[in-house]
């Protein structure tokens, strides 16, 4: 395995995000039931790097994607690839950008998203034979050809979903938005159902792809532990907010968002030896009542640490640290919380 | 057979065999385990491994086409192998209760959750409609469900996952069951509700003494909340001990691999390491050890013949030729260290 592209000569900043949203804001439903699902999200994705993107059920992580490859209309803010807005397109233009097949989207269940009557040379063929422009022979040739990238045997090529394991089928799913030439691969949840071995299969997959045909990737994924293996970034989403993003190294050494350190201790690991406990991270009932302000920090309800100032949004800030320009977290005390969770009880209080 | 479990073990399982379309495949081949009260014990193996069949088959729920064809069931002593299903529907709630990955498909969606735990209690127990109620919200409380009265009135709609996995463990326990069986109960949740459910489990062991049979294809969960456990592969316990035991001297190479591609909560980056080949196909008779296949310690001895599980310690045994051979268990181990 080569070395993951983290030198800042070849995808800092000085080169131009392949993809970025700004000021994505975007609200499912109408009147009573509208949900403001992602707020005010800034992000960029570099040529060459794996993005993991973490959050609980409902932070808006899948919403993200599908916003991205233009299945939901952001209500603001726009989505640029290569500089050029590919949120808020209609009609023809829409089509021509869906099916031009830049932004691939690999779903969570295969075992929904794959047309179980389809064999699997018809579903990775697909994308290609809707784009048009290439006969019979190629399409097959293709199929073949991403089929094999993400080493399965070509005797499956004639099977259905329902034939092949889980594993296998989630192999599938990415050779299909392999076939088209992505220049972007997002993966939602890729691995939450799979076992541990499988799941490591399909992770170093992915960062094979990336190192062999220099894909960025981004990981929705739940499971902290399995993208601190592969992911060269990391971005928390707390209620439809970015809340803290950076390097993994350095998240994962020293996370600034308390929630970030929360989804980290609850991880289950096969050693003993966090940091710190859940216990640490979680409000008791003797922390002093949070502030309640609706326009407040939206973690400060579950956050031991917070103070009357959480009460107004905390911006998403660059982290003051040397050596990393691209770290930031939203949290009014994201370098004075640490040293009080250390003193807190690392054992459950009884209720 | 040998004779009578001893009746202070809470589930005894004795040398099950299961045969699936009907008959025709075996895929559990002579399983062995059992649960004292207040005991939690993990079954963990990869999907297909038999783990969950080995549940329903204590759960009196085998699918169609499954059976017994061999071994034993007992609750406390008390012999449950082919029982009739109104004899099961007698010990469901009241010695055994059940959690399931998906908590949303165990319940009505247009009735309220409060309603459907009070109309278990009323049929079970026989409670009027006043006392199901006031049961109801205790053991809401009880599970940890803040502002029970409230939750009462509420549809499966209205709750999140781990609110709904609460309300299942709630009905699970409503008829004080001895044994609490829970099949990838948390696999679908959160991380971080996934960790107050692990603790929830925990608080029901010490408070009421229950046992627990959790099953997970996550190594370091089972790690978090286990006493024991029995590491299941291709239908056969391969490994089974104390739960430190088999994590800082797993003896079996399976266990070994298990570990090995586990999660590691440092969140440092390591090589993800995967278990090459496949386990043999549910039914495929295999002569020896059923993992030698893809064994890195195989050696000819492994394919001669059936192996059976060999004691090394207090509670500790492994189904393997090799274990306790020093060279194997010092090349594991230094490997294991080392992540």
């Amino acid at each position: 395995m080569t070395a993951p592209i983290t030198d800042p000569a070849i995808a800092g900043p000085t080169r131009a995000p392949l993809l970025s949203l700004d000021g994505v804001d975007v609200v499912l439903g109408r009147g009573w039931r509208a949900n403001h699902v992602l707020s005010e999200v800034d992000l960029n994705i570099w040529p060459g790097e794996i993005v993991g993107l973490v959050g609980e059920t409902g932070s808006g992580k899948t919403t993200l994607a599908r916003t991205v490859v233009g299945l939901i209309r952001p209500r603001q803010g726009r989505v640029t690839f290569r500089g050029a807005p590919i949120s808020g397109l209609r009609r023809a233009a829409r089509r021509r950008e869906r099916r031009s097949g830049h932004v691939q989207l690999v779903f969570q269940d295969p075992l929904r998203s794959l047309d179980p009557d389809l064999t699997v040379a018809q579903i990775v063929g697909e994308g290609l034979r809707i784009r048009g422009g290439v006969d019979e022979a190629e399409i097959e040739r293709r199929a073949a050809g991403a089929l094999a990238k993400v080493g399965l045997d070509q005797t499956l090529l004639r099977r259905t979903p329902g034939q092949i394991s889980g594993g296998q089928r989630q192999r599938v799913s990415i050779a299909r938005a392999l076939a088209v030439d992505p220049e972007l691969l997002l993966c939602d949840e890729p691995v939450s159902a799979l076992d541990a071995s499988n799941r490591n299969y399909i992770l170093r997959l992915l960062g094979d792809l990336r190192d062999t045909l220099g894909l960025p990737i981004v990981i929705i994924s739940h499971d902290l532990s399995s993208l601190a293996g592969i992911a060269d970034r990391v971005v928390v989403l707390y209620r439809g907010r970015i809340v803290e993003d950076g390097p993994v190294a350095q998240v994962f050494t020293a996370p600034r968002h308390p929630y970030t350190a929360l989804l980290m201790a609850s991880a289950p690991s096969v050693r003993h030896d966090r940091p710190l406990t859940v216990h640490q991270l979680r409000r008791t009932a003797a922390d002093p009542a949070p502030p309640s302000a609706a326009g407040g920090c939206a973690f400060a309800a579950r956050c031991p640490f917070a103070v009357d100032a959480c009460a107004v949004r905390p911006a998403l800030v660059p982290v003051a640290e040397p050596g990393t320009d691209r770290w930031s977290a939203a949290c009014h005390r994201h370098a004075e919380w640490q040293p009080l969770a250390r003193e807190r009880s690392a054992l459950a209080t009884p209720h | 057979m040998p004779g009578k479990p001893p009746p202070d073990e809470v589930l005894h399982i004795q040398d099950l065999h299961i045969t699936v379309h009907d008959g025709a495949a075996t895929a559990v081949r002579g399983i062995t385990l059992s649960v004292g009260p207040g005991e939690i014990v993990g079954l963990v193996g990869e999907s297909g491994s038999g783990k969950t069949l080995a549940c329903r088959a204590a759960l009196g729920v085998l699918p169609a086409g499954c059976a017994v064809s061999q071994g034993a069931i007992s609750f406390g002593g008390e012999n449950v192998t082919g029982l009739s299903r109104r004899g099961w529907e007698r010990l469901h709630g009241t010695a055994v209760g059940a959690v399931f990955q998906d908590p949303a498909s165990y319940l009505n969606p247009n009735l309220t959750v409060g309603g459907q735990l009070a109309e278990v209690l009323r049929v079970k127990q026989r409670l009027a409609r006043a006392e199901a109620h006031r049961k109801t919200v205790e053991l809401f409380a009880a599970v940890g469900l803040h502002d029970p009265e409230r939750v009462f009135h509420q549809i499966p709609a209205e709750l999140s996952g781990g609110m709904l996995q609460r309300v299942m463990i709630a009905i699970a326990i409503s008829c004080d069951p001895r044994l609490l069986i829970a099949d990838e109960a948390t696999t679908a949740l959160d991380v971080t509700i996934q960790a107050e459910i692990i603790e929830l489990l925990k608080d029901l062991r010490d408070q009421r003494n229950l046992a627990v049979l959790f099953v997970s294809h996550d190594l370091a969960l089972i790690r978090e909340l286990c006493d024991r456990v029995v590491v299941f592969y291709a239908g056969e316990a391969v490994e089974t001990g104390p739960v430190e035991e088999i994590i800082d001297r797993p003896r079996h190479p399976y266990t070994q691999a298990l570990l090995r591609v586990a999660s590691v909560g440092d969140f440092q980056r390591r090589e993800l390491r995967v278990i090459p080949g496949q386990p043999p196909q549910m039914g495929e008779d295999v002569v020896g050890c059923r993992f030698a296949a893809r064994c890195p310690a195989a050696i000819d001895a492994c394919r001669s013949g059936p192996v059976d599980l060999l004691p090394l310690g207090p509670g500790h045994q492994a189904r393997c030729v090799r274990a306790g051979d020093p060279e194997l268990d010092a090349a594991a181990g230094a490997e294991l260290a080392a992540r």
